[in-house]
Parts: structure tokens; sequence; C-alpha cells
């Protein structure tokens, strides 16, 4: 799931000061359950901000909303009021949310309250880690089932470097090396030849670059028509 | 129905330190038109100062009740039996804490004491108005099972006397036992986990090389625990320091320390790494008393940061204090101290003169044990917490001295903390009885205070499946959490951290706790 993290408390503060009325929207999906913009967190952000317009004199109107997923139109519509009605709208979902709602509404200003950081696995409760980047080509069944781009510091297609010790990486002792995960478990799954072979540079098209990636699915896109059928009933 | 109040406020302990004006409390809580009785009493757990507040209620048609006193454990359970058996819905009834939250952290500021027991008796009262009457329910136990951790002296008295009650024993023995007791012994095995509740337990218990499953109604833990040794600086700083109770077992074989006996309550007065515990008090009594006995002549000094003389207890106090032992309390900012140099002398302030006394040392001991770790696994695998000392924690020194906070789940003897055979023997008879007890009712009541999901806020995200320590919450067939509600224990950890506010606590819902905050406010917030 996509993680974020609240930025914090003096930044949003001073972010959000000039506005009057402003809508604090949360979003229940991937940063509801990475605890940082669901329901609970949006209640205590606006009763934070509450409090701080209030001692420092303030006249300042904030409401928390939350939507089902603020990535998809459907649902950021059924707060449309909310959202026109507002000064501000600062998104407690993750970037993907803010910008919906931006790109919906284009007079409306937008601001995050999260940082949007990681693609990452809760480990256990309350820790999340990284383990993939995205770099539309995946390569993990060479690689017993690890990523080298998201979980080695340099990301490395033909691995381990000469850093790599005890199982920890140069780069930061505390980080698991992931060439010597990969080793580890190639070995155990008797595929040890694979580590032996030399992976060819990558293919990087399909990375981020040359502007934002669009995936199509055609077999699942309306037609024209359709679509215009669709908007008469609307 | 328009909702009916008494006010019950309890002198024991609110009175005794002279910080409150107790009329004063009773009249601003009384003002208000919804309390139709207000009593103020010497001690609610007085039975008979209960039949009569209860009557009174009774006759006033009290619908709920607001009790100023102390913690609701502490309070004799009988009161709120008494409020059932009276029409009043035990969920309909407040406790307001005023020995730990008012008068031990303002000892020292009468005027904010008075203020803050106010704002919370108010506060107490518009939480009482939102209150909604709850309701139990009942299943019954499958088996009379009583799995009793540790086949020693403590352990054993529990098997006889939980047997005597017609509880099916079961000894779970860590060595090869060869004691005779009532009941199952399985020697060499340990407990590995606990699902299920009290009443309707199931434990894994690893048996020699196999791993078994077994139904229980309820446990004892009587693991035991051994003695720790001081480590690291302090055992540098007092070096010549015994810990108490090996005091004791030198005296017990006709050992006569050198006098003067300096005992403190811990070497380490910041508390950080060793706590003392309940237990401290009544042993150092007992300890003082047989050495001024032993020596009338030589001086014993007891210094504490607080003595504390629980029941009968006091009497063993009285007697050290006639007998010449000297109690010192000190300020914890300033605590016993001893200069390497001079470690004849211990150095400490105290608080009554305030003033720095020096203290010629014979022989130190000191009252608190340090962690023994033994016990983690037994409490991990149960999910019941530890004390600061590293035992398993009881759940009140007054009302339930055997007793874990998990219903079903007692301990008793050195599992807690090290205890002599007496005492350890005596607990385990306890132990046994509460265990025997629960087992025969033959039902577990449940519900009450307990979560409550609202599914279509429920993102399915597991958060509360993971922080639950009862494992109460699953995820149902419809792909939502559920909650088993003979697990929950009405903790309210899954409601505080469930990012979707999908979980709720009944009887402490975010819009009483909203209205208790608004009211210490002062409404305008």
């Amino acid at each position: 799931m996509i993680v974020a993290k609240r930025k914090p408390m003096a930044e949003i503060a001073e972010m959000v000061a000039p506005y009057k009325t402003v809508k604090v929207i949360g979003c229940r999906s991937c940063v509801a359950i990475c605890l940082a913009g669901g329901e609970k967190e949006v209640k205590m952000l606006v009763s934070a901000l509450r409090l701080k317009a209030k001692k420092e004199g303030r006249k300042q109107e904030f409401e928390g909303l939350v939507v089902e997923r603020q990535c998809e139109k459907e649902w950021v519509e059924e707060v449309e009021g909310k959202i026109l009605d507002s000064d501000l709208v600062l998104s407690m979902a993750c970037s993907l949310g803010a910008q919906t709602i931006g790109d919906m509404y284009p007079k409306k200003i937008v601001f995050p309250a999260l940082n949007t950081g990681i693609f990452g696995v809760p480990e256990e409760q309350g820790v999340w880690s990284e383990k993939c980047v995205g770099c539309g080509n995946c390569i993990i069944h060479t690689t017993g089932g690890i990523c080298p781009i998201a979980r080695c510091a340099k990301s490395m297609l033909n691995g381990p470097c000469g850093g790599s010790s005890n199982g920890k990486c140069e780069v930061n002792l505390e980080v698991d090396c992931a060439w010597y995960a990969i080793h580890e478990r190639l070995k155990l799954q008797n595929r040890l030849d694979l580590i032996e072979q030399v992976s060819p540079p990558k293919d990087w098209s399909t990375s981020h670059s040359g502007g934002r990636r669009v995936y199509v699915r055609d077999d699942a896109k309306l037609t024209q028509h359709q679509k215009k059928g669709k908007e008469a009933v609307r | 129905m328009k909702a009916r109040i008494q006010v019950l406020a309890c002198k024991a302990c609110t009175e005794m330190p002279q910080l409150l004006d107790m009329d004063d409390l009773m009249n601003v809580a009384s003002e208000r038109e919804l309390v139709v009785s207000s009593m103020l009493v010497d001690r609610v757990c007085d039975p008979k100062i209960i039949k009569r507040v209860v009557a009174e209620a009774s006759e006033r048609d009290v619908d709920r009740v607001l009790v100023l006193a102390c913690q609701k454990k502490d309070v004799n359970p009988g009161l709120l039996a008494a409020y059932k058996r009276a029409g009043v819905n035990e969920f309909m009834v407040e406790y307001i804490n005023l020995r730990d939250e008012v008068i031990l952290p303002h000892i020292s500021d009468k005027e904010r004491a008075q203020a803050k027991a106010e704002t919370k008796a108010v506060a107490g009262l518009e939480r009482l108005l939102m209150l909604q009457p709850l309701e139990k329910a009942e299943e019954v136990m499958r088996t009379k099972n009583v799995v009793i951790l540790g086949g020693g002296v403590a352990g054993r008295k529990a098997a006889e006397v939980a047997a005597a009650e017609g509880a099916h024993t079961i000894i779970i023995e860590k060595s090869g036992s060869s004691h005779k007791t009532p009941g199952v012994i399985m020697p060499n095995s340990t407990l590995l986990g606990a699902k299920g509740y009290g009443g309707n337990f199931v434990l894994s218990i690893k048996a020699g090389e196999k791993v078994e499953e077994l139904e229980c109604a309820a446990v004892v833990v009587a693991t035991g625990g051994g003695w720790a040794e001081l480590k690291g600086p302090l055992a540098k700083a007092f070096k010549s320091a015994v810990p108490l109770y090996r005091l004791h077992e030198q005296m017990q074989t006709g050992a006569v320390p050198k006098g003067p006996v300096v005992i403190v309550d811990s070497p380490d007065p910041a508390g950080k790494t060793l706590a003392v515990q309940d237990f401290a008090w009544d042993d150092t009594l007992e300890l003082a008393i047989d050495l001024k006995k032993q020596q009338p002549l030589e001086e014993v000094y007891v210094v504490f940061q607080e003595m504390r003389a629980f029941g009968l207890s006091e009497l063993a106090y009285k007697d050290a204090a006639e007998l010449g032992v000297r109690f010192i309390r000190y300020d914890r900012a300033a605590g016993p101290k001893i200069d390497p140099k001079e470690p004849t002398k211990l150095t400490v302030k105290d608080l009554a003169q305030a003033e720095v006394l020096t203290i010629p040392i014979g022989t130190l001991a000191f009252a608190a044990i340090p962690a023994n770790k033994d016990n983690i696994g037994i409490a991990t695998a149960l999910r019941i917490p530890m004390s600061p000392e590293g035992g398993v924690r009881r759940g009140s020194i007054q009302r339930w001295p055997v007793s874990t906070p998990r219903p079903g789940v007692f301990v008793c003897g050195s599992a807690m903390f090290p205890k002599s055979k007496d005492m350890a023997e005596a607990e385990g008879e306890a132990a046994g009885l509460m265990a025997g007890k629960f087992v025969m009712k033959g039902v577990i009541e449940y519900g009450g205070v307990v979560a409550e999901v609202a599914q279509e806020k429920c993102s399915a995200c597991l958060t509360c499946v993971r922080t639950c320590p009862y494992d109460a919450p699953y995820i149902g067939s419809a792909g939502k959490v559920e909650i088993r509600i003979q697990a929950c224990q009405g903790c309210g950890m899954c409601a505080g951290i469930c990012p979707s506010k999908a979980i709720e606590l009944r009887g402490s819902t975010d819009d009483q706790i909203a209205q208790e905050t608004r009211t210490m406010l002062g409404g305008d917030f």
C-alpha cells in the first residue's frame, strides 16, 4: 500500500493560517490503514488546528471529512458541496488524493497535510518498510522474490557489492543487505545458479522518466458512446 | 425518564490528609437538580454503610450513581452488587478516583486539590447523564479444569484447595515433580500460549516433545521466581547492602547482624530500575521488629519514601514504633546517598524535619527486588501484565491480592515477587479457592463495556486484530471486523487505535468523553 506520514504540525499550521474556511479531507484507504490520514487522524488534526487558531486569536473554521478513496472522482464528488464551500482544502490523503481534488476543482486551493512516502508493507503493527519502487519492469522471479531495486541501497542488478558485511549494508549498518538476503533465499530454494548469471542493464524506459506514466486497459475503457450515455443520466 | 442521581462520597482517604473540604465538595455536586440523594459516609466499603446507602438509593428511585472515593477496583465489590440488587444498572455507577487523581498528586496544594476535585465531580456528573444501561450475557463453561502452572509450595496448595471446591486440577510442572497432590500432574511441561478467555481457555502445552491442547476454565500462575542480584553501578554504590530477604534468612539461621541496621526501600532513589512493591512494607516491618527483639539496644532505621501498612499490618507498625524503630520518610529529590569514601554513613533528607540526616551504618539492607525475568514468558502467553519488579502483577493488594487483571487467571506465591514459604502457601490457598469458586460457578458473564464495530466504516485494515491483547477482534465472513464479545475485556485499545473510527467502546464513547472534557474546560470548547 501507499504509506504516508503527516507533515509536522508547525508546517501545517503555517500553511493553513491565512485561510478562513478550511476543509480537512481524509481517505479511508491506504493512508487510513497506515495511520496517517483516516478519520481518526482527521479528527485529531482538526482539533489541533482549532485549538491553535483559538490560542492565536485567528477566526478560522475547520471541518473534518473522510471519503472512501480520495483518488477516485466518484468518492470525492460525495463531498463536492463542502469543497466548493471552502477557502482551502487540506488533504490528508496521499498526493494522489490531493491532486484528484485539485484536478476536479481547479479553482480550489488544495494543500497536502501528508508527505507521501513509499510503497510499503506493514512488517508489524506500526512499522512499514519499502519493498517496491514501481519501476514498471519486475524482475523478482530472478532474485528469489526480493527486489534489489527497492531494497539495495545502490539498486544493483548484480550483487552483492563489496560493502556487504555480515548480512548488513555498508551504506547503513542497520539496513539488511538485499543481495545477501537474495543469496540466502536462492540457497534455500536450490537456485543459487541464478546468482552467478549476469543480468544485463535493465530496461528503465518503464520507470519514472519522461513525464508521468499512464497505464491503459483498453478492454476496460468505456467507448465514447457509453460515456455520453452515462453522463446524460447523471 | 429523567435521570435521578445519587452522589456518594467516602471520607476514608479523602478527609484523612485534611486536604479536601468534603462538605463543600458535596454541596457543589448536589447543587444539580438531578441529584436526588447525596451522602458523605465514613467508608463506602463498610457493609453496614453499603446497606444504608443503597436503601436510600432505592427509596429515592435513583437510577445512576457517582462515587467519589478511590479507584473502582479498590472499592468493595459488594457496593456494586448491592446497587444491582436494588435495580441500579451496574454500568450506570461512575467512580471518581479522588485518592490517586486528586489527593496524592496535589498533597501540598489545598486550593488546587479542592478545585480539581470539584471539576472532576461536575464532569463526572455530566458523563453520568450520558451513560446508557448495558446488559451482560452468560456462557456455559465447557470444563471444570483448573490448570496450575508450577508444582511448588504455592501451586500444590492451590491444587489441593481448588480440588476440594470440586474443580479438576492439572498441574503443569517444568521439572519432573514427585510430590503428591490431587488431580493430574504433567511433568516436564511448559505453557506455550493461551487462546480463549476466562471460563473457556484453550492452552497449548508443551509436554516433553509433544505440544498438546488443553481446555480449562481457570489458570493459577504459581511459577515461583528466583532471587536476582544487584548489578552494575548500583551494586558498586551499595556494595555492602544485602537484600531484605537475605538478611531475614540469615537471622533465621541464628546470625546477629551488626548494628545499627539501616533498611532502605531502594538503592536507586530515582526508582528507575528498581521499584518497591507492596510486599516490602510488611516484610520490612516484620524484619525491623525481629531486629529490635534480637538486639533491643541497637538502632534500626527504616528509610522509605513512604511506608504503608494495610489492615492488620497497622498493628505491626505500631509494635515497631513502640519498640523504637526509627522511620524516616525521605524526599524523592534527595534520596539516600552513600559517599564511597565513607561507606559507613548514609545521608538522607528527612521529609518531616526538612533536614539532611547522617545515619551510621552497621548493616545495610534494601527492600526492592531487582527484575527477575523468569515470568515474562508466562505473562506473555497469558497476556497478563508484569510488575516493575519483573513478576506477575496482582489486581490490587486490598481487594484482588491473588487475581490478575484478566478474569479467570489467578496468581500466587513468588510468581509475583520473592516470598517466604508461609506466605506462598497462604496465597496458594487463596488462589486455589478463587479459581475453584470461579470454575464451580459454571458460567461466565460477558458483555457490558465491550467494543462495538460500525461495520460500514471498517476498512478491514487489521490494526485492531494486531493490537488487541485478547484476540477479541477478527475478520468475519463479511470481510469486516467482528468482536468476540466473550473475549473482550473492555480495555478500549482497539477503539483508540482504529484509523477509521469504526470501533467504539460501549459505555465510554467519544461523545461521553468529549462532554466530560468540555465540562472540565468550563464548557468553552
